[in-house]
């Protein structure tokens, strides 16, 4: 049997080969960092996000890299997932996005800090994190909503804030944007995002105006967000329910549709124009 | 007691008693916010409740192993402490700093860090703190009569502590790069240093308790230290995986570290056949229930519930969810926290001279903190491979997978009530022993001297 300065010697000699190893392999993985992490891309910005990040304790309610705690959202792709104009917004102030919610700390960020904390989430979601976050396995593949193709069935114009990810975080829309999502309401319970596809059945042109401008007035405690008039402008929102009522076959022709769509004529064949181009993020 | 200078050991197990009860009370802070009722958000959010909860528990944690380490240190050396005082501002200045820590996270002041929260500055004066400490008790080893392996492992796995610090104090811009050195802290504290110092005090209280021959239990320590650091630390690699870092750790990682319950596992058959071998019935039988308690659930918390996520295709999905925190609480509780009572079991009947080794509450103290911890470890469990499922597998938004969860909170807090009666138990024993004594230095309180003639 062993005898106990051969037992040292083991505790001793394993320590010694395995530390030597671990120090080799730290060097190793230092010179590849730069290429993984991209550290070129890491501007003044990206790091006074860190310190926004760290100087805040963000770490202590999200994951980044999935590290961190597990009250709040992993955040690592949150660029890539929300869009840049949607965290601004967010950031700015917390609680009106989603209201009622779990609550996140509002911090009163400056502008500047808003769009230093985004570079810094934005750069964390370009490292090369070797396959993680995974795409979910059971769920259809989602595809950005930027490079999503809508199968446009009106002739109106698609307004410019359905190639963005704004109302398409949540809703889908004739095949683009977030399909089945689900969220809490105030009280907890669980509603489902409709799809805005044949909105013009359940509700009229000003209700569908009165909805978007203040979802709170008409459903207090409705997850949906007050987006007017910090994201969208009343202009936008008449734009957005002009196309939604368009949407309905039978829809009497407006200023702007061609005579071919006269009512009583069939309902215009599918014609897949593509999104306008995708907002650069 | 053989000295008089081991009683300071005693007012660092009641600060830890101190700090435990608060950790217990931010725990409890988050919990109810994770139910919905998260009515002190305006002034201590989450991340504020989070970073004292584990910020406590980590200085707990040390201030029992220091306490631990003056007591067994000179007993082992056979001297007095080098300087007593020492120990005193060491202890006061500790708890200062603590203090002032706790006082800038709810003020919004840190460096947000997971675990290293600590704000800069102060993590300067917890390394002077720390150096008194090492001096201290490195200057009683060095000058002691006698060096034995149980204290040059405990001091080791203290000095390595203290080194591993240091990489979690420098400043990266680089993200990726920032989490590599935070893991040399927080994984080869927990899954490498750490265990010396837990083997340390095992050794120490086996050797006590058991009455096993010192060189049969010190070969094993040697033994298992060894496997500690041969699977902890390129075990390092399973946090690796997913921050930026070369794609070879997955690998790396995934072997080593699935060898790490090993030494878990080898620490707990250690410990229970050196109970059944020795040949002594010593009279605090509690402090041995603690001691092998700590060796068997150090085992499930660390090493079963560890190798449970530790391979990549599983951490792909189980990283930073619930999961990790069931890991974490177990672990934590059945590695450090346990070695802890359980050198308190011991200690506190030799620095009083009172002997409440075995009034029905030690009892129910044990097995009601263990039971609710267990429990507590499996409402986690349940709402972590929920989350994963809904979450990871489906793809279903963060915000709604936590509200099918928040019933398995409710569980969990319950479980966690039943876990602070034990504690509270725990607590009332403490104090019922009384406060250490001069009489009690010198005095066979267990009979230990009578044993040894008897063996003799
Ligand atoms: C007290 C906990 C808490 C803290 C601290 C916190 N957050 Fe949040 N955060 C949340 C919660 C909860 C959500 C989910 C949305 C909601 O309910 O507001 C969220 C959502 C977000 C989102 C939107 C994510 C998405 O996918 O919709 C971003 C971006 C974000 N937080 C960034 C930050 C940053 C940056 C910091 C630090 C400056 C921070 N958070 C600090 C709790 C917190
Ligand atoms: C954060 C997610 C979210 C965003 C962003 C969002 N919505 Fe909604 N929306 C919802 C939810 C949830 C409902 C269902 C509300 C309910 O039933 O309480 C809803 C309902 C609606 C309805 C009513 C649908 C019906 O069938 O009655 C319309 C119309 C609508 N949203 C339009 C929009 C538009 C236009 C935008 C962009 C300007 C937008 N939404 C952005 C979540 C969102
Ligand atoms: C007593 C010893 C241990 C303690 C106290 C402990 C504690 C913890 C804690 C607190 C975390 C979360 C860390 C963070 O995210 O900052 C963690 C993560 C982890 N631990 Fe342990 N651990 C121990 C041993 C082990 C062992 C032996 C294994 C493997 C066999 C293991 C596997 C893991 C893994 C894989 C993670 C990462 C989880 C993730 O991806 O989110 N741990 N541990
Ligand atoms: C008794 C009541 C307790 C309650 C209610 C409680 C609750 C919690 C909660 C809610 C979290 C945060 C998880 C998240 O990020 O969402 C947490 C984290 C943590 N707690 Fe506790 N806790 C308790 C006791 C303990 C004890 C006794 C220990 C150690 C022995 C402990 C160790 C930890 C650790 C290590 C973490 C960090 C986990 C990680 O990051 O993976 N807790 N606790
Ligand atoms: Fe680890």
């Amino acid at each position: 049997m062993l005898s106990k300065s051969q037992a040292r010697t083991f505790f001793l000699g394993g320590t010694g080969v395995f530390s030597a190893a671990f120090l080799a392999l730290t060097f190793d993985t230092h010179s590849r960092i730069p290429a993984r992490t991209h550290t070129e891309a890491i501007t003044p910005a990206v790091a006074r996000g860190k310190r926004i990040w760290e100087n805040n304790n963000c770490m202590g309610c999200h994951t980044l890299f999935g590290e961190g705690a597990y009250y709040a959202p992993e955040l690592t792709k949150s660029v890539e997932r929300r869009g840049k104009e949607f965290l601004r917004i967010f950031l700015k102030d917390p609680e009106a996005m989603f209201p009622g919610q779990r609550k996140m700390v509002n911090y009163h960020f400056s502008a500047e800090q808003i769009d230093d904390t985004i570079a810094f989430l934005d750069w964390c979601g370009k490292v090369d994190l070797n396959g993680f976050p995974a795409k979910p396995p059971l769920q259809k593949t989602i595809v950005p909503v930027a490079a999503q193709q809508m199968v446009v069935t009106s002739t109106r114009e698609v307004p410019a804030i359905f190639t963005e990810k704004t109302c398409l975080a949540c809703h889908s829309l004739l095949g683009k944007g977030a399909p089945n999502m689900v969220m809490p309401n105030l009280k907890g319970e669980m509603v489902a995002v409709p799809s805005l596809d044949e909105v013009y059945k359940r509700k009229s042109r000003p209700d569908l105006v009165k909805w978007i401008s203040n979802p709170q007035a008409i459903k207090p405690g409705t997850p949906m967000p007050t987006l007017v008039p910090a994201v969208v402008s009343t202009a936008q929102v008449e734009e957005i329910a002009d196309f939604l009522m368009s949407l309905n076959p039978s829809a009497p022709p407006t200023a702007a549709a061609p005579a071919a769509n006269a009512p009583g004529s069939a309902p215009p064949p599918p014609a897949p124009a593509p999104a306008a181009a995708p907002k650069a993020n | 007691m053989k000295f008089k200078s081991q009683k300071i050991a005693y007012w660092f197990f009641a600060s830890a008693m101190l700090l435990l009860t608060l950790q217990i009370v931010y725990g409890f802070i988050m919990g109810f916010a994770r139910i919905g009722y998260d009515v002190l958000h305006d002034w201590i959010p989450f991340n504020t409740a989070r970073a004292v909860h584990t910020n406590l528990l980590v200085v707990w944690l040390l201030t029992g192993f220091m306490g631990s380490a003056y007591y067994i240190i000179p007993e082992e050396s056979n001297r007095e402490l080098e300087w007593p005082k020492l120990a005193w501002f060491q202890l006061i200045s500790l708890l200062v700093v603590g203090v002032i820590a706790v006082v800038c996270y709810h003020l919004n002041i840190w460096e947000g860090r997971k675990f290293l929260e600590i704000p800069r500055p102060l993590d300067y004066l917890v390394v002077i703190n720390v150096l008194c400490f090492l001096a201290n008790i490195g200057m009683t080893l060095w000058k002691g009569t006698q060096h034995t392996t149980t204290a040059i492992v405990l001091y080791m796995g203290l000095l390595f502590a203290a080194l591993l610090y240091l990489p979690g104090m420098i400043t990266f811009d680089n993200q990726t790069v920032d989490s590599f050195y935070r893991w040399w802290v927080v994984h080869l504290w927990v899954e490498g240093v750490w265990e010396l110092i837990m083997g340390g005090i095992l050794c120490f209280l086996l050797i006590k308790l058991t009455g096993v021959d010192r060189e049969v239990v010190e070969k094993w320590l040697y033994i298992i230290v060894g496997l500690t650091f041969l699977s902890g630390i390129l075990g390092t690699g399973h946090h690796y995986y997913w921050i930026g870092t070369p794609k070879y750790w997955l690998i790396i990682g995934g072997i080593f570290s699935s060898l790490e319950p090993l030494a878990f596992l080898s620490m707990a058959v250690y410990a229970v056949a050196m109970a059944k071998k020795g040949g002594r019935k010593h009279p605090n039988q509690i402090a041995l229930t603690w001691s092998l308690g700590c060796a068997i659930m150090s085992f499930v918390g660390a090493g079963f519930l560890g190798i449970a996520h530790t391979i990549p295709p599983v951490n792909l999905y189980t990283h930073g969810t619930l999961i990790t925190a069931m890991h974490g609480h177990l672990a934590f509780w059945g590695a450090y926290a346990m070695i802890n009572l359980a050198m308190i079991a011991y200690a506190l009947p030799q620095m009083t001279g009172r002997k409440l080794w075995d009034t029905p509450m030690t009892s129910w103290a044990f097995w009601t903190s263990n039971i609710g911890m267990v429990g507590m470890t499996g409402a986690l469990a349940a709402a972590g491979i929920t989350q994963v499922t809904l979450e990871r597998r489906m793809g279903i938004d963060f915000l709604a997978v936590q509200k099918e969860i928040e019933m398995h909170f409710i569980g969990m807090l319950l479980a966690a009530a039943l876990f602070t009666v034990g504690i509270v138990m725990f607590i009332i024993t403490f104090f019922r022993h009384g406060l250490p004594s001069d009489e009690a230095v010198g005095a066979d309180v267990a009979g230990d001297a009578a044993w040894a003639a008897a063996k003799s």
